[in-house]
């Protein structure tokens, strides 16, 4: 079972703290001399040469790096993806999934564990081999928000060699704020239930009835339509996706083709056979926009900013937005083209987008024998809260789940 | 029909900080192939860029020496093509938002006017990897050598001002002296510190249309600029007159056939804004404080060392074109030495000694007060000009002040009218059939009687005491 689930466990003797943290990792997530192919050919027999700056970090503070879990291609989409089950087959306390557009939370949602996104700049990018830069970060997911926060904790360490990390104190998980003398206040888009179908609409209900039960304040909010961050997201991740892939071309390391005639057949022939069509079909489209429609991407940079404005600005009185994690017919682990990435992970990639932090609660959404879970994204930078958050509706649902 | 050239020129200058742009690697592109790299130059997987603080403060310095207006903001983009000498698929450089913009360069014109051409924009960029193709063996290989992928460079891009050969060269040549002037850049075409790239096109004259132009490269000394400009007047002027359109493309310049020669279509890839470099936000305060710091240029020095120090346009004009060689001057100056003597021998005698021992004056032990002293001892006529020269050299060696070395090698001129009163008087009465020559009315002869004094003194006679007594004792 356990070779089903890690591409690459180190020796016994590498675990030398007992009872210390056991993390599952990704082949894209730097370990020093570990394989890390990131799930493709184009990083074939690629070793990492150092640590990640977080990975570096959960060793001081002695956790375990367990191994690295088997994973999509370049982290996009969650195809293959085993870090989920890492957790829930005890194989580790937490897994640690590259998010893009959501897949750590969509993974936590389809293995009945919590999932967190942080805020875009809290933790450091070095030594992620990532594919959307603007968007990626290390997703968490863990069966209790304590794990979570304990990572969180570990890691969140300023490293001035990432230019996108805040350089300010950074915060401390165990003095967030406490939601017991005052209720959570939970902002939901208006008109949000219209947009569901009549199964998704009864797992929300079941969800909004248990938020308030449980002393939520639910308060209407205007928000931008679904839709747009989407299409932002799309284009600018695909563009993203195009230049970060341009590096594995075969010339320093990985997969390189056979002798050809020239370095052009070279490049073409080494990338053809790198990449699989998913990866492939996303850079071609990131070219496309890149080279013929550069405009459009002008256009989604500037709808972008105006997304993430209109989304601060509906948070500012809030401790967070919430909704489905999943629609009823989304299947992350199942998309295998660009078209069904966008609508599996339609709920969580405005986060990415924004990069806002957020959070997949699970339990709270049932309907029938689906758990469609509930999603929050939470203000920038105030992950503490938004953890603090997500441990006060676990309290709510395990003394649900206990009654 | 007579036609204009519209020229625009787009110049590469590399930058001499300690390390590379987006890394703590040596900026040392010349040491051996692939000893200075790491995950970041090479964009290993998971590698993240640091913007270099020194880059960004010589790159602004070097705006401000050409009279640009550095922006508030600027902002790296991708430039995305692929070639083996670029690691990433993509160079960073700033085509959105440039470092600085709106600068400019007055030149004198072949004419004598005082012509300004205008630099649209000045922007960041890195160098990528060198390519070595090796050609022994069987097979071909081609090499890279990532020594040079990443380091800074900045690329001056002027307004298409410019309508001749020496009107490019006048620009060019005020352009490196300006940069070298603030320790910047040694830009140096000949060592690779500095790549010009001109864009030309031609037009009929009176006309202000703009053609298509054709890019020309590889030029790699400014007279192969001007040659490489030249030639491409006049072959566009003859394929204008032929009726053959021309086509945007780039060309070669070929020194040893001094012709162009086509390279490739012109590259017009997208340049996508990068999301992993930060942005560059010049602060007001930190702004006014590098203008501040920047030195005197070399046209206002070379008004001041007129009007300061009595030189002629043609001197000042020299020796204020390195500003080590300037400051140097000035030094001397201070410490004593005669301003128009002191210009004259640097310009004429220590700076050529320089290039022929390729050194520079920061790599000698000579200072600018020992080169006043032997200054002094050649104006007090203790030595004469060609031990002055001997010394010179020397001084370039060695840490010794000019006094011990005169002494040394017994360089010091023998004024005592008494000896040389001796001297000259041995020599009419060796010669007297001479001596009646000159007073015949023969003023020749002083040159041999000049000649046997000297090599009588062993050359240490001083020449101009000398002369004064033979002609005293010739005229009696």
């Amino acid at each position: 079972m356990e070779s089903s689930v890690f591409s690459f466990t180190p020796s016994p003797s590498d675990h030398p703290v007992e009872n210390a943290l056991r993390v599952a990792v990704q082949p894209n997530m730097s370990c020093r001399g570990w394989p890390a192919d990131a799930g493709s050919k184009a990083l074939e027999n690629y070793t990492a040469l150092e640590d990640a700056f977080v990975i570096a970090q959960l060793k001081q503070a002695n956790a375990v790096i367990a191994g690295t879990t088997c994973m999509s291609e370049l982290g996009f989409g969650l195809v293959n993806d085993t870090g989920a089950r890492a957790v829930t087959e005890d194989l580790a306390d937490a897994a640690l999934i590259t998010d893009y557009i959501g897949e750590s939370r969509a993974a936590a949602a389809k293995a009945g564990i919590f999932g967190f996104k942080p805020s875009w700049g809290r933790m450091s990018r070095r030594g992620l081999a990532g594919l959307v830069p603007s968007m990626e970060t290390w997703g968490i997911t863990a069966r209790r928000v304590s794990e979570i926060r304990q990572i969180m904790q570990m890691v969140c360490v300023f490293d001035d060699q990432d230019f996108s990390m805040r350089p300010e104190p950074l915060p401390d998980f165990d003095l967030s704020r406490s939601f017991q003398n005052q209720a959570p206040v939970i902002g939901v888009a208006q008109g949000y239930e219209q947009r569901l179908n009549p199964n998704e609409a009864r797992a929300w209900n079941t969800a909004l009835s248990a938020l308030k039960t449980a002393g939520c304040e639910i308060r209407p909010v205007h928000l931008p339509d679904p839709g747009l961050f989407s299409l932002a997201h799309h284009i600018i991740a695909a563009v993203e996706a195009s230049s970060s892939a341009g590096k594995y071309d075969g010339v320093r390391y990985g997969h390189r083709t056979d002798a050809c005639a020239d370095w052009n057949q070279m490049y073409l022939k080494t990338r053809g056979e790198s990449f699989g069509t998913l990866i492939k079909t996303f850079l071609f489209q990131g070219a496309y926009f890149q080279f013929q429609q550069y405009e459009a991407f002008e256009q989604a940079c500037r709808a972008r900013g105006k997304l993430m404005d209109q989304t601060l600005t509906a948070l500012a009185d809030l401790d967070g937005i919430a909704g489905l994690t999943l629609g009823e017919h989304s299947d992350p682990p199942a998309a295998q083209t660009i078209e069904d990435i966008y609508e599996g992970f339609g709920f969580t990639l405005p986060a990415n987008l924004t990069g806002l932090p957020a959070v997949h609660i699970p339990g709270l959404a049932r309907h029938g024998r689906k758990d469609f879970g509930v999603h929050i994204m939470g203000k920038l930078f105030k992950d503490p809260d938004l953890l603090a958050l997500a441990r006060f509706l676990e309290t709510v649902t395990s003394k649900a789940g206990a009654a | 029909m007579t036609y204009d050239a519209v020229i625009g020129l787009e110049i590469h200058v590399e930058l001499n900080t300690p390390t590379k742009l987006f890394c703590d690697c040596p900026n040392r592109p010349g040491d051996p192939p692939n000893t200075h790299i790491c995950p970041a130059c090479l964009w290993l997987p998971g590698a993240l860029p640091r913007l270099s603080r020194a880059v960004v403060e010589k790159a602004v310095t070097a705006c401000l020496a050409l009279n640009c207006t550095v922006q508030k903001y600027s902002a790296f983009d991708q430039k995305v093509y692929y070639y083996p000498d670029l690691p990433k698929g993509y160079q960073l450089s700033q085509h959105h938002r440039p470092l600085a913009r709106n600068g400019f360069l007055n030149i004198d014109t072949e004419t004598g006017e005082l012509k300004r051409l205008r630099i649209h924009h000045i922007h960041l960029e890195e160098d990528v990897a060198k390519l070595v193709h090796e050609t022994e063996g069987r097979t071909s290989v081609g090499l890279v050598d990532f020594n040079r992928a990443g380091t800074p460079l900045i690329e001056i891009v002027t307004e298409p001002d410019i309508r001749t050969p020496e009107e490019a060269v006048a620009f060019l040549k005020r352009l490196l002296t300006r940069i070298r002037y603030t320790g910047a850049s040694e830009c140096s075409l000949e060592k690779g510190s500095m790549r010009v790239d001109a864009n030309i096109s031609i037009r009929p004259k009176g006309s202000d249309v703009f053609n298509t132009k054709v890019e020309v490269k590889n030029m790699n000394s400014i007279q192969h600029v001007k040659d490489a400009v030249a030639y491409e007047i006049q072959r566009q002027t003859e394929l204008m007159e032929k009726g053959t359109p021309i086509v945007l493309h780039t060309r070669l310049w070929d020194p040893e056939k001094q012709a162009t020669l086509a390279m490739r279509g012109k590259f017009a890839g997208p340049c996508v804004p990068d999301p992993c470099v930060p942005a560059i936000e010049v602060d007001d305060a930190w702004l006014a404080g590098k203008k501040a710091a920047l030195p005197e240029m070399p046209d206002l020095r070379q008004e001041r060392f007129v009007t300061g120090f009595g030189l002629a346009l043609d001197e000042a004009r020299a020796i204020s074109r390195e500003r080590d060689v300037a400051d140097f001057f000035e030094a001397a100056a201070d410490a004593g030495a005669h301003p128009r003597k002191a210009a004259n021998w640097i310009i004429s005698q220590l700076v050529p000694a320089l290039k022929e021992l390729d050194l520079t004056l920061s790599r000698v032990p000579l200072t600018p007060e020992r080169f006043a002293t032997l200054i002094r001892l050649l104006d007090a006529d203790e030595i004469n000009g060609a031990a002055a020269r001997t010394v010179l050299v020397k001084m370039l060696s060695q840490d010794q002040p000019p006094e011990a070395l005169v002494d040394a090698h017994g360089f010091r001129q023998v004024s005592d009218t008494r000896a040389l009163e001796a001297i000259a008087e041995k020599i009419m009465a060796d010669h007297p059939s001479d001596v009646q020559d000159y007073r015949s009315g023969n003023p020749k002869v002083m040159g041999f009687f000049m000649g046997r004094a000297m090599k009588a003194a062993q050359g240490k006679a001083n020449p101009k005491r000398m002369k004064e007594i033979l002609i005293r004792k010739l005229s009696q």
